[in-house]
């Protein structure tokens, strides 16, 4: 499964760089993330929970910033189990950040695979809410650095 | 039922005789089999496609309540030490060891006597991999870079794969090469040359009886039940795995609800039986739907083929290389290569031709035999480039076809002799039925028309041996034992036809008895359309050997000769009761020279099979939608021994491959099947039927097969051809 | 699948009690064909399953008003929708849905009820209902109301029922000479699910349209009204140009997703198209 989006964000490219390279605040931005610990400067490991109507997905995540550099890209590979099903999660998040008309253009590459039970037969159910987590993530971050944010730069 | 007269048996279209046990629900099938004190197995799968494997967690999974044991591949090395298996290569573990190679390789296994409890338990299991990286494509993994296998391991059974022994670094598992006249002069002096690449998807056998075996394993011998299309093959295999005489395996096969060449060799068989030595109690490996993605497929392929033509039209050179995608396991993919690759360059009379076909190790499901050996995924190809070809030269389709066609008495691309082969009258057929010369609605507006035809031949699977006995009981009546399986093809339907007309007798009142190699005798396997010609030829035999010993007997009981005694008075006064047999046993393996090291032999096989389609199509331009109006299904099965058999295999094997040319295809996404169930992966329905379907088999006589026939239960390639006159045919029509 | 709990209620009273608002893990189960599924892939491990087969034969029953209507309880098999003289009186398209809905063994067992609560925006049955106006009776601890089922359809399996609400019936009101259509367009066999489905139900008088109910789901994450190609519609006679550019009114709106039976763009391309189409056909009918 390939993801591909663009954000734009009303900040400058350090702010949105420093604030996207800062797990916690990243993974605030993705709903349904809990319990982030972290293992090294590089690694570490989480818990998603995502609901779809009455069914609930929680996945054991380890996150590796595979490559973190600035102020331009960012490069996340995301391992994952799903809790009570055989299954496998992975992941490799490429974002690259670009000065934009005085803000900055946020552009994303998902490249994930989904193998196990989840992966054969619940793709559809998955796929749908990967596009509302897009959604999402999209709406966290902007609000984020929009005034009155929690990374608001003005 | 009227019943025909006795000896009038071949050639009636006798309804199939397990029909009615099948339609009320009574006939047995080992998905549903119970046998007491059974435990239930559920497997534990890879979920990485290429990887080494650090460690399998079954801690939980053990302490479930309900749970007898859980095993991998250390606990099946203590009672089987080398658990590889395979048909032509010994490549394939019963659970994975140290590796897996693809998404859905069975890693441990959970046993329980309730198999929703053994299916929770199966979650609870987590395995760590060393992730390795992964070849998918076949044509990629022909360059080596990633390799699948470590070592090759030939199972030593054909003596074309020898040479593999012990081969490291490469991903190819057999390189079959035919070289015939001089391509490359024959290419510098054609007039023109064309070239094409044509990819075949991923897609499955999905018989609606999933995969299933029982074992039950003691001290003194194994009984396996089994939804399995060769039962000798089961039988062998097992006593080698476990280094035991044949004869302490017992292996019982009732009908399956379709195989279409999945369930040949071994499957679930050598697991069933490890867990059972290892429980000491019976096992079931019952698997699910979705689990069929991960057992067995037809070959994906890409064929480059390129032909060179004269001035007049004439195809003078023909260059095919073919690599098929053979997934983890070879399976049977190395005789898929092989056989195939004998007519890989069509059913066309070329001088020059240069044939290369490899099998090849992907990190996808092993793929094997499924509905035509290979040979679909060849005439899609070969008949597509003829029809590219015959437009590129402002030539008409047909006689393109006929100005090339392979005719009676002239050397096939091995070398072999075409005879008894009615390709032309085939072709004839369709191009009548379509009334081909005629002028033709090409349709209007949004809808436009339009209609192709394409004719294939094919090879058997040979050289192979099946036995078979009759045995006729002091009453007079009659039984057979043939190993034949019969999964819907209705094989024993026209091997009592052909014990009747021998022994004249109803074919009705012949018993066929469920195969059960303690009792059936050996056969290679139902497979690759051999089996009317092989097995019938075997029964026909058997049968002509009761005939005489029935002879023998009233000339020993002083009858005159024609007399009309019945028999059971015979034996009455042979053994003065209603005591004693008569068995008649017939043994058949026909003549072949396997192929020398350019591909040339002059046997290459017993009889050439041939079949052909014709379709008329409504494409809607504004969608691309295509739908298939009128579908015409013609072969050549020498002399039908049951006409009515014969229309529904043929109108059956065109609707599957409606679904493999239509839609059918397995989405893989990272290695994983992503389309793994019938909701998501769907196969044709009734609504999918073309409105017109025309079965027709041409008057032919196949020389050297029984009463004049072969294949006529099943044969699986006609409906093929389907796949290219839909392809060529949407292009004319938008055109 | 793993072991659980089945409640039989003989009441909606006792139905409803069962269900426990807070746990995502009990659900009620009517013929079973979608949540099977569901747990088949072990997206849903139930808890409990409160069963609505033994409510009773008034659940399932269709039955024509006075005014041309239709009432249909939740429970009505779709197989009885298919064959009804009622309901391919009073809303033929209905009856030429079930046609190519699944297969007859699920038509046998899947209700009405379960095809709209389910929210799969590949089901039929959503936008022909949608199309054609109909609402929804829904019972809960506190009482019964009553909803249009375009407003119960929230997102991808998400619909506007508080988890202890039941759907108990359908009302579709009197169609009087509108006329409606569904196109539902696959890409695997007939009966796969769609790639799109389009319905449309238009009531005209000589060509002018008075009324117009348009309808996109399958390539949508929920079946849904598309207002603007309605509203380039009504109250005009549509020729070639309206029609072509209600179409791409209804690309515009749609918010088209891929999935394994197209890509985005391909069902944009099958939109504009289907669109048309089903305006067409259902103004043919009118004339």
């Amino acid at each position: 499964m390939n993801v591909e989006g663009e954000i734009s964000v009303a900040a400058p490219r350090e702010a949105v760089f420093k604030a996207l390279s800062d797990a916690p605040f990243f993974a605030s931005c993705i709903e349904g993330v809990r319990d982030l610990t972290e293992i090294d400067a590089t690694h570490y490991n989480a818990v998603l929970e995502t609901r779809i109507a009455y069914m609930r997905f929680t996945f054991r995540v380890t996150v590796e910033m595979s490559l973190v550099s600035p102020p331009e890209t960012i490069e996340a590979k995301v391992e994952g189990m799903p809790m009570g099903v055989v299954g496998r999660l992975t992941a490799t998040a490429t974002t690259r950040l670009s000065e934009d008309r005085g803000g900055t253009l946020i552009r994303y590459a998902i490249d994930a695979t989904m193998t196990g039970k989840l992966g054969s037969m619940g793709q559809p159910v998955l796929k749908a809410k990967a596009r509302e987590m897009e959604r999402q993530f999209g709406e966290r971050i902007v609000a984020a650095f929009a005034p009155g944010g929690a990374r608001a730069t003005v | 039922m009227a019943t025909t007269a006795a000896g009038a048996q071949v050639g009636r279209s006798l309804p199939r005789i397990e029909a009615r046990e099948k339609v009320t629900g009574r006939a047995e099938y080992t998905h549903i089999m119970q046998v007491p004190g059974m435990l239930h197995a559920r497997i534990f799968r890879s979920t990485v496609a290429h990887g080494r494997i650090k460690a399998v967690d079954v801690s939980a999974a053990r302490q479930l309540p309900g749970v007898f044991a859980v095993y991998t591949s250390e606990d099946v090395r203590k009672v089987i030490p080398d658990p590889y298996y395979g048909p032509a290569f010994h490549d394939q573990p019963i659970l994975a060891i140290d590796k897996v190679h693809f998404v859905g390789e069975p890693v441990a296994v959970v046993l329980a006597s309730d198999p929703h409890v053994a299916e929770q338990a199966v979650q609870q299991i987590a395995a760590d991999y060393e992730e390795l990286p992964a070849v998918f494509d076949e044509v990629e993994a022909a360059e080596n870079k990633i390799v699948v296998h470590d070592e090759l391991k030939p199972a030593g059974t054909f003596a074309d794969l020898k040479h593999l022994k012990g081969r490291k670094g490469t991903n190819i598992a057999l390189d079959f090469r035919l070289r015939r006249g001089d391509v490359d002069k024959a290419f510098a002096s054609a007039a023109r040359v064309f070239e094409h690449t044509f990819r075949t998807q991923k897609v499955l056998h999905l018989a609606l009886e999933p995969f299933a075996s029982i074992a039950d394993y003691r001290d003194d011998g194994v009984t396996i039940h089994s939804s399995a299309q060769g039962p000798s093959f089961v039988r062998t295999e097992i006593a080698r795995l476990l280094g035991w005489p044949e004869n302490r395996v017992r292996v019982k096969v009732p009908y399956l609800g379709g195989g279409y060449g999945g369930k040949l060799y071994i499957k679930m068989e050598a697991l069933a039986v490890a867990l059972s030595m290892l429980a000491r109690r019976p096992v079931k490996v019952a698997l699910s739907m979705e689990e069929q993605f991960y057992t067995i497929t037809k070959h994906p392929s890409t064929f480059r083929i390129k032909s060179g033509v004269d001035k007049d039209g004439r195809i003078i050179a023909r260059k095919c290389e073919i690599w098929w995608n053979g997934g983890a396991y070879a399976d049977i993919g190395p005789r898929v290569t092989q056989k195939s690759g004998f007519t890989a360059a069509g059913p066309y009379d070329i001088d020059n031709v240069s044939i290369d076909s490899y099998a090849l190790y992907t990190n996808l499901t092993p793929a094997g035999a499924l509905r035509g050996f290979g040979i679909p995924q060849l005439v899609w190809a070969y008949e597509s480039h003829t029809d590219m070809i015959a437009r590129a030269l402002k030539r008409d389709a047909l006689d393109f076809r006929k100005l090339n066609l392979l005719r009676e008495g002239r050397p096939q691309a091995t070398g072999t002799i075409l005879k008894d082969a009615a390709i032309e009258k085939v072709l004839d057929c369709i191009a009548d039925r379509l009334h081909w010369k005629a002028p033709f609605d090409r349709g209007s507006g949004t809808i436009r028309r339009g209609r192709g035809l394409a004719v294939a031949l094919k090879a058997v699977i040979s050289p192979t041996t099946s036995v078979a006995i009759v045995n006729i009981s002091a009453d007079g009546s009659t039984t057979l034992y043939c190993g034949t399986v019969d999964m819907g093809q209705g094989s024993d339907t026209a091997m009592a036809q052909m014990v009747g007309e021998v022994l004249n007798v109803p074919a009705e009142t012949v018993r066929v008895v469920p195969r059960d190699t303690d009792i059936t005798p050996y056969d290679m396997g139902t497979l690759g359309s051999r089996s009317l010609f092989h097995m019938g030829h075997a029964v026909r035999l058997a049968a002509e050997d009761a005939r005489a010993r029935i002879a023998a007997l009233r000339r020993e009981v002083g009858e005159a000769e024609g007399s009309n005694t019945p028999l059971v008075d015979l034996f009455r006064k042979r053994y003065g009761m209603q005591a004693g047999n008569i068995v008649g046993t017939g043994t058949y393996k026909p003549d072949y020279i396997p192929p020398d090291s350019e591909g040339l032999t002059t046997n290459a096989t017993p009889f050439w099979m041939v079949a052909g389609s014709g379709v008329e199509i409504e494409v809607d331009t504004e969608t691309g939608q295509v739908r298939i109006t009128r579908l015409i299904n013609v072969a050549d099965v020498g002399r039908p021994i049951n006409p009515r058999i014969v229309e529904t295999q043929l109108s059956g094997a065109s609707l599957m491959q409606i679904g493999f040319s239509m839609f059918e295809k397995m989405q893989i996404d990272g290695g994983q099947v992503t389309n793994a169930s019938l909701a998501d992966y769907k196969i044709p329905g009734i609504h999918d039927v073309p409105p017109i379907i025309e079965n027709e088999v041409v008057d032919a006589y196949q020389s050297n097969g029984p009463f004049g026939a072969k294949a006529s239960a099943n044969l699986p390639h006609s409906g093929c051809r389907l796949r290219l006159p839909m392809q060529s045919t949407t292009r004319s029509a938008c055109a | 699948m793993t072991p659980f709990e089945l409640a039989e209620p003989a009441s909606l009273k006792e139905a409803i009690a069962l269900i426990d608002p807070d746990d995502p893990d009990v659900r009620p189960i009517a013929g079973g064909t979608a949540l099977m599924l569901m747990m088949k892939a072990g997206v849903f491990r139930p808890r409990r399953l409160v069963s609505l087969r033994k409510l009773g034969a008034g659940f399932a029953q269709i039955t024509a008003t006075r005014d041309g209507g239709l009432t249909i309880g939740a429970l009505t098999p779709l197989s009885m929708l298919e064959h009804s003289a009622e309901v391919a009186r009073h809303a033929p398209v209905i009856v030429r849905t079930m046609r190519r809905l699944s297969n007859t063994r699920v038509r046998n067992v899947a209700t009405v009820g379960g095809a709209l609560a389910h929210a799969d925006p590949h089901m039929d049955l959503p936008p022909v209902l949608i199309a054609l106006g109909a609402t929804i009776k829904i019972s809960g601890p506190s009482g019964e109301r009553a909803m249009p089922v375009e407003d119960l359809l929230t997102g991808y399996y998400e619909t506007a029922l508080a988890r202890n609400e039941l759907i108990t019936g359908l009302r579709i009101p009197p169609q009087g000479t509108a006329r409606a259509v569904y196109y539902k367009v696959t890409a695997g066999s007939a009966d796969d699910w769609p790639a799109l489905g389009v319905a449309a139900a238009i009531d005209s008088d000589r060509g002018t349209v008075k009324s117009a109910r348009i309808v996109v789901s399958a390539a949508t994450v929920k079946a849904m009204r598309l207002k603007s190609a309605e509203s380039v519609l009504i109250g005009g006679k549509p020729d070639d140009k309206t029609i072509s550019s209600l179409a791409d009114a209804a690309v515009k709106e749609a918010d088209v997703m891929a999935d394994l039976r197209g890509s985005a763009s391909y069902k944009r391309e099958l939109l504009r198209v289907y669109v048309a189409r089903a305006v067409r056909a259902a103004m043919q009918e009118v004339a």
